[in-house]
């Protein structure tokens, strides 16, 4: 469809864009900044913060050019006295009940209103100061801590929970100033079905949503001399911690990890890449062996915690269908503690697993109960008391945990010199590396299952068609004359539309992956601010990148995994892999699909 | 504590059906059918299951209209009018008066915004409002949906007798 071009004139120059654009994204499409606190782009357009004025030519008042479109001939200013006098006003009201508490505030570096403030030439605040404590802070979750007070109801967070997740664990209650963002009977985000994810986080343009900080629980493990303190990182984290410390998006930072990690104080540097190899060999081997056997199918991933969560109370019809493997985070724990310990001869109990995640839903998971398959395995060898149960990862580090942490520590990060992860738990081969993009784990998937089935050496290993930022993707593989149809899905809405085919019986594919963020882990809730499109591509071309570097990019190939399963567990789905690295799911409260 | 069955808010979500809008009449209704005029949570959380309304959307609404109500009412509610015209009309003496001559011991803090409180025998709800709309009657105090105007204090004790001596009778 052709469309039509609106000839409009923004501050006295002619410009020519499509029309019914609103005047916001015309006018960011040439290059006017216009600040918006509620505005995102495709997701939420609620109108609430009137920061984006704008005057309009015969127009009796200023209008939102958020929700304001572009028509032909239209004379649009964005610069007069009259607008920035306005939007200073609208700035200095949110800020007269806004908590002055920047300079301990998480979000101090990348706080959009204190940003848009300072733009916007906020040097006073004629207002009278009203920052009365309020509200309570909800420290119901494991994962995320809101601070209303610090909230501008800009609805950023609920926008994002329901359109973006579909969970609608959030929204506004009360009225006046008495509103405020919260849950159902404010019971707190832990009590209700939120699953997490953390893009709450992401979009919040103040510190009012924060991770659950561990980072003083890991600098007191760093400084017990009895504890031997072990730290396992996701893929994702490499393709985005360099952001923390003002690198470009995309830059890789595999090598300065371990070294950084090491000068923080960690008795050794290992790879949640390496157990993402582990994972495809269990999950492989489920996928292949439910081919073989008739079992349930389609077959869907289990990595990403926050999708656990929402099928948990959403779709626990789909139970049957999802892998019984823990995620690479919760098999590294398991095998830490009990195979690595045993061949170090270490005291379980000593060990401290760290992890370091691009997600606020891992601090959740590892908080899982039934995860302490390492106790239940120790416990009648060593004779352990019911109460003497540890967990298999004792503390979860988001990759901005994990930046400040270095900050605190003096390290100057972007000057560090590369370095290796540890054997033997560091190993790791470019199929693990995917694990952090959406489509990677199916493409990692493929490479392994292909091989096996077929017998025989992939062509090619990249499986482009499951690449990409498409919400789902689908593709068809002939392995050996046998098709397999997959999808990928990412953000949980996505998902939903997979999970109702998949409830009612008509799902057409074999093997479904399910992403809970944006773009998969690159653009997950524990990430560096800001996350937007852009910066989610440049993360994920730096992961293919990463990829396309290792020598080995086949899980099945990584001689550590091969090792493991020689010294220890024996074959995947053995005895040991059900016992330490599978898991079974619970039905939660249902509050509402 | 069940204090609507189960049946009874199928019926009402049946009426209305799940159309976008049919919330405000289910919930009102729900209201007015529940013992002490309120809405209880599993009401709610029934509606929610029904209709494919998000909890947090439905405790958005309830929370955001002032008529209704989420903690059981007591059997006569007074509202006294807090807007401008009435406020000049010195009505907080009113609600004042009311506040502390009737028992509200039980309550520690009364944890809402809507100045909703309920004595300990259940007979009275008192709470305010912003505006009836009838400020030439100022101060203006509505007694179980009857309003009263240019009210005072002695009028208002007048009034709390008559109820208590009616509730005597029966």
């Amino acid at each position: 469809m052709q469309e039509k071009i609106a000839k409009i004139k923004i501050d006295n120059t002619d410009y020519k864009v499509p029309e019914g654009m609103t005047i916001l994204e015309a006018c960011r499409s040439l290059n006017i900044e216009i600040p918006a606190l509620c505005y995102m782009k495709n997701i939420s357009n609620v109108a609430s913060c009137s920061l984006c004025l704008v005057e309009v030519s015969g127009a009796r008042t200023l209008l939102r050019s958020c929700v304001t479109k572009v028509k032909d001939g239209m004379k649009i200013f964005t610069n007069t006295q009259r607008v920035r006098n306005a939007r200073l006003t609208n700035m200095e009201l949110l800020l007269a009940s806004h908590p002055a508490e920047c300079l301990t505030c998480d979000r101090n570096q990348d706080c959009d209103l204190r940003r848009m403030a300072y733009d916007m030439g906020v040097r006073d605040i004629r207002f009278a100061k009203v920052i009365e404590h309020k509200f309570d802070k909800d420290f119901t979750s494991p994962s995320i801590v809101r601070d209303p007070d610090k909230c501008v109801l800009c609805r950023r967070c609920v926008e994002v929970c329901a359109n973006v997740q579909n969970v609608n664990a959030i929204e506004v209650v009360n009225r006046g100033k008495q509103s405020r963002v919260s849950t159902f009977f404010e019971e707190g985000l832990g009590k209700v079905d939120c699953v997490n994810c953390g893009q709450c986080i992401m979009v919040c343009p103040t510190g009012a949503i924060v991770e659950k900080d561990h980072t003083k629980d890991v600098w007191a493990a760093l400084q017990d001399p009895e504890k031997i303190v072990l730290v396992e990182v996701a893929p994702a984290v490499r393709a985005a911690l360099g952001e923390e410390f003002g690198m470009p998006a995309g830059t890789l930072v595999t090598g300065k990890i371990p070294t950084a990690l090491r000068r923080l104080g960690f008795s050794k540097v290992f790879d949640t890449q390496f157990s993402a190899d582990l994972t495809i060999m269990e999950e492989g081997s489920e996928l292949i062996h439910r081919l073989k056997t008739g079992g349930k199918l389609p077959l869907i991933t289990s990595c990403s915690p926050g999708w656990i969560k929402f099928a948990e109370h959403f779709f626990p019809e789909v139970f049957g269908n999802i892998s019984t493997c823990k995620s690479p985070q919760q098999m590294f724990g398991a095998v830490a503690k009990t195979y690595y310990a045993e061949k170090m001869k270490i005291d379980p109990r000593k060990i401290v697993v760290v992890s370091v995640m691009p997600c606020t839903a891992k601090k959740f998971e590892a908080r899982r109960p039934e995860f302490d398959s390492a106790f239940s395995y120790w416990k009648d060898k060593m004779e352990l008391k019911d109460n003497e149960v540890f967990p298999d990862v004792d503390h979860v580090l988001t990759t901005r945990e994990l930046g400040r942490m270095i900050k605190e520590s003096g390290v100057n990060f972007t000057k560090l010199a590369d370095s290796q992860f540890d054997d033997p738990l560091g190993v790791s081969t470019g199929a693990a590396v995917i694990f952090g993009a959406t489509g990677g784990v199916m493409e990692a998937a493929l490479r392994t299952a292909y091989e096996i089935i077929s017998g025989e050496t992939l062509p090619s290993v990249d499986f482009e068609a499951v690449r990409g930022f498409d919400g789902i993707k689908t593709a068809e593989v002939d392995i050996k004359g046998k098709k397999v149809k997959v999808a990928v899905a990412h953000t949980l809405s996505n998902a939903k539309v997979l999970l109702e085919e998949v409830a009612e019986g008509k799902s057409p594919y074999t093997f479904i992956e399910i992403m809970t963020c944006p773009g998969g882990c690159l653009g997950g809730g524990g990430q560096p601010i800001p996350t937007n499109d852009e910066i989610r591509q440049k993360r994920a071309e730096a992961i293919y990148k990463e990829d396309r570097n290792k020598k080995m990019r086949k899980s099945h190939d990584n001689p550590a995994v091969k090792t493991i399963y020689a010294e220890f567990l024996k074959e995947p789905l053995g005895h040991l892999s059900h016992e330490l690295l599978h898991t079974e799911y619970t039905a939660r409260k249902n509050l509402v699909k | 504590m069940e204090t609507l069955p189960k049946a009874r808010t199928d019926e009402i979500i049946k009426k209305y059906g799940s159309l976008p809008g049919s919330l405000l009449s289910i919930l009102e209704e729900i209201q007015i059918s529940t013992k002490g005029k309120f809405l209880p949570e599993e009401a709610l959380v029934r509606v929610g299951e029904r209709t494919g309304i998000p909890l947090s959307r439905i405790y958005s609404v309830a929370t955001f209209y002032s008529f209704f109500n989420l903690v059981p009412q007591g059997k006569h509610t007074i509202v006294v009018c807090r807007g401008t015209a009435c406020h000049t009309r010195k009505s907080n003496e009113l609600f004042n008066y009311l506040k502390d001559n009737l028992d509200f011991s039980h309550i520690k803090s009364s944890g809402s915004e809507k100045a909703l409180m309920t004595t300990s025998d259940g007979e009275f709800t008192i709470r305010t409002v912003a505006c009836f709309g009838q400020c030439a009657l100022a101060p203006v105090v509505e007694v179980d949906g009857v309003i009263y105007g240019h009210m005072t204090v002695e009028k208002l004790k007048k009034l709390l007798k008559k109820i208590s001596k009616e509730k005597a009778k029966k």
